[in-house]
């Protein structure tokens, strides 16, 4: 690290150098896939953010699950993330408890899926692609409630 | 068009300036994170969390104009916070951890006129280059290397120069310091 501000970090140097030179142009799917995100934009919702959880314990095998927590104003989205042969099952609690009617969708870049609500909050989904995914939550008579963008990896 | 018109019509629905925002930004977005050494499958991941991450947010965005470094902030976040989870213990799910939540990316206040974006420009470039031509060996061959195989390993880019694969880092940052205070010099010099 220099002692020279301003201070500019070895990895946009790097970027810098790398940029001006040319040889690592963006490849198409890149540039395809970001303009397509656009149609995953929900206007009004509100954004449920992550919530530190403990890190998990004990002994680590080929399956491995994790707790996700994320907390909007007035709702709570847990989630619990497994992996295993390379897809991912999620099996998730909103609380509190939201009324009857409340659909559940679990956004992933590919696919959606469709989820009602059990009596006591939660849902489950199963054989989910590795990668981003985004749990949003609909109430009848109230703006969606989404969780921030979250990577899975396979 | 400028960045107020440009994340005004993407406000209301607009994919044309959506698209507007992706052309200008994503080969600088693209840079940032490859040069955190992640793969190209992991690169890609990065700046599409990047553009997710502006989607959810873009309703807060108060001041268009600072649209371009919050993307590069929140680019070099997501690749940071990979190339962690790479090096580190393998976890299933990004981001969950304490510092991704106290990150608030609608904040502009974490987002400060980043001196390392004014490198990014195509003149800077060129001027950084320059700089790179007037140093001596092993950096400049260093710089030719890591600019023209962005996906040559550690011991590949070591062997090339002919240095054991344990020095090739160390290295690498000394050269990256000895750039850094040459652009330092020249700001310096009116």
């Amino acid at each position: 690290m220099t002692r020279h501000p301003p201070t500019i970090d070895d990895e946009s140097l790097i970027a810098a150098l790398r940029l001006a030179a040319g040889h690592d142009p963006v490849p198409a799917h890149v540039s395809d896939a970001a303009r397509a995100v656009f149609g995953l934009r929900l206007p009004g919702a509100a954004t449920a953010r992550p919530v530190a959880t403990p890190a998990p314990s004990g002994v680590r095998s080929s399956e491995e699950t994790r707790l996700l927590r994320f907390a909007a104003a007035e709702l709570t989205v847990e989630l619990e993330v497994t992996s295993l042969d390379g897809l991912v099952d999620l099996a998730g609690q909103v609380s509190p408890c939201p009324e009857a009617g409340t659909l559940v969708e679990i956004r992933t870049l590919h696919l959606t899926q469709s989820r009602e609500l059990s009596p006591t909050g939660q849902f489950a989904v199963t054989g989910l692609p590795p990668g981003w995914f985004s749990v949003v939550c609909h109430r009848p008579e109230h703006a969606p409630v989404a969780t921030s963008w979250t990577r899975i990896r396979p | 068009m400028s960045d107020q018109h440009t994340v005004d019509a993407a406000l209301t629905g607009d994919q044309a300036a959506w698209d507007v925002l992706v052309a200008r930004f994503t080969g600088l977005l693209w840079s940032a994170v490859r040069a955190y050494g992640l793969s190209p499958a992991d690169s890609a991941d990065a700046v599409q969390g990047t553009w997710l991450r502006l989607v959810e947010s873009l309703h807060t965005i108060r001041d268009p104009d600072r649209i371009g470094p919050w993307l590069f902030t929140t680019a070099k976040r997501e690749a940071l916070l990979l190339s962690r989870r790479n090096r580190g213990e393998r976890l299933i799910a990004d981001p969950g951890d304490a510092e991704h939540a106290r990150f608030d990316p609608a904040d502009a206040g974490h987002v400060h006129s980043d001196p390392a974006l004014t490198v990014l420009t195509a003149d800077e470039g060129r001027r950084l280059w320059q700089a790179v031509e007037e140093m001596h060996e092993p950096c400049r061959s260093l710089f030719r290397l890591m600019a023209t195989a962005p996906d040559a390993g550690v011991h590949q880019l070591a062997g090339r120069l002919d240095m054991p694969s344990g020095s090739y880092g160390p290295t690498r940052g000394r050269c990256l310091n000895r750039l850094r205070t040459m652009l330092t010099a020249r700001e310096a010099t009116p």
